[in-house]
């Protein structure tokens, strides 16, 4: 309840959003890895969002103070998740990650793919900013109401 | 009507429109969760309450899901533009409210000061 906590849910979401476009650029940027730490190709990573309650913040002040809990309406990221398409094989005898055949495991990663991801996570980013700003000019509306008139 | 009867009464419609932008922030914020069904608040039950002076269920406004919206296939019904328009609507009708409080203090004063 309140102006604040409409701040803190957006923050949520632009967070989220960040982190989808963060690992959606991580994708296109390994789309040709071939060699990992973990031995074998980039195995191409999804997000997944999931609703949450409200801030720890005003949940405990909400708790100390016998009010009710607030709806629950933030999103976070729950985890990050590994696409289980099998990585795509290409003829290349001259490379070091070659096997006998002389294939060489690519990852399974469509660029066009990962560019609809990136606009839609932008898009969302620019829907929660512009409900930040919201928020903020009516945060500034009430503030004025002390100004003298 | 006194001036402190009209401020109570503003004061639970700013109530009733923070509470819905709260409700919309919340749908906006949930734009890409799966299975998420947006909620909305029922503006005109809410101030009904209000003018009625009922003020025993003020903290808990009733949120309900909206209906008739079509569900993308991951199970999420958020319509953005719907979003848009009401976070915009909220802005405007909170505006509104602010003047009219402004426009009461501005009232009592003229008062006090005997001009």
């Amino acid at each position: 309840m309140g102006l604040f906590d409409m701040l803190s849910m957006s923050a949520s979401a632009l967070t989220a959003e960040r982190q989808r476009a963060e690992v959606t650029s991580a994708n296109l940027a390994n789309a040709e890895t071939t060699h990992t730490a973990a031995g074998g190709p980039y195995v191409r990573k999804e997000v997944v969002f999931s609703a949450t309650g409200a801030s720890p913040f005003r949940s405990v002040i909400n708790q100390v103070g016998n009010f009710p809990q607030p709806v629950a309406g933030s999103v976070q990221l729950s985890q990050v998740v590994d696409d289980p398409t099998p990585p795509i094989q290409r003829y290349e005898p001259g490379s070091p990650d070659a096997d006998e055949n002389g294939m060489v495991n690519y990852p399974a990663i469509n660029p066009i793919n990962e560019m609809v991801d990136l606009m839609g996570a932008s898009r969302s980013y620019q829907l929660n900013a512009s409900a930040v700003s919201a928020a903020k000019q009516m945060i500034q509306e009430s503030i004025d109401i002390l100004k003298s008139s | 009507m006194s001036t402190f009867s009209s401020l109570q009464q503003l004061q639970g419609y700013l109530q009733v429109v923070t509470d819905r932008q709260q409700q919309i922030t919340s749908n906006i914020a949930n734009v890409d969760t799966p299975g998420y069904h947006g909620k909305d608040i029922d503006f005109q039950a809410e101030m009904r309450q209000v003018m009625s002076g009922d003020s025993s269920l003020q903290m808990q406004p009733a949120s309900q899901e909206e209906t008739g919206l079509i569900e993308r296939p991951d199970g999420n019904d958020v319509d953005i533009d719907r979003e848009s328009l009401i976070l915009a609507q909220t802005q405007l009708q909170f505006q509104l409210g602010v003047q009219l409080v402004k426009s009461q203090f501005h009232t009592l004063l003229t008062a006090i000061k005997e001009e």
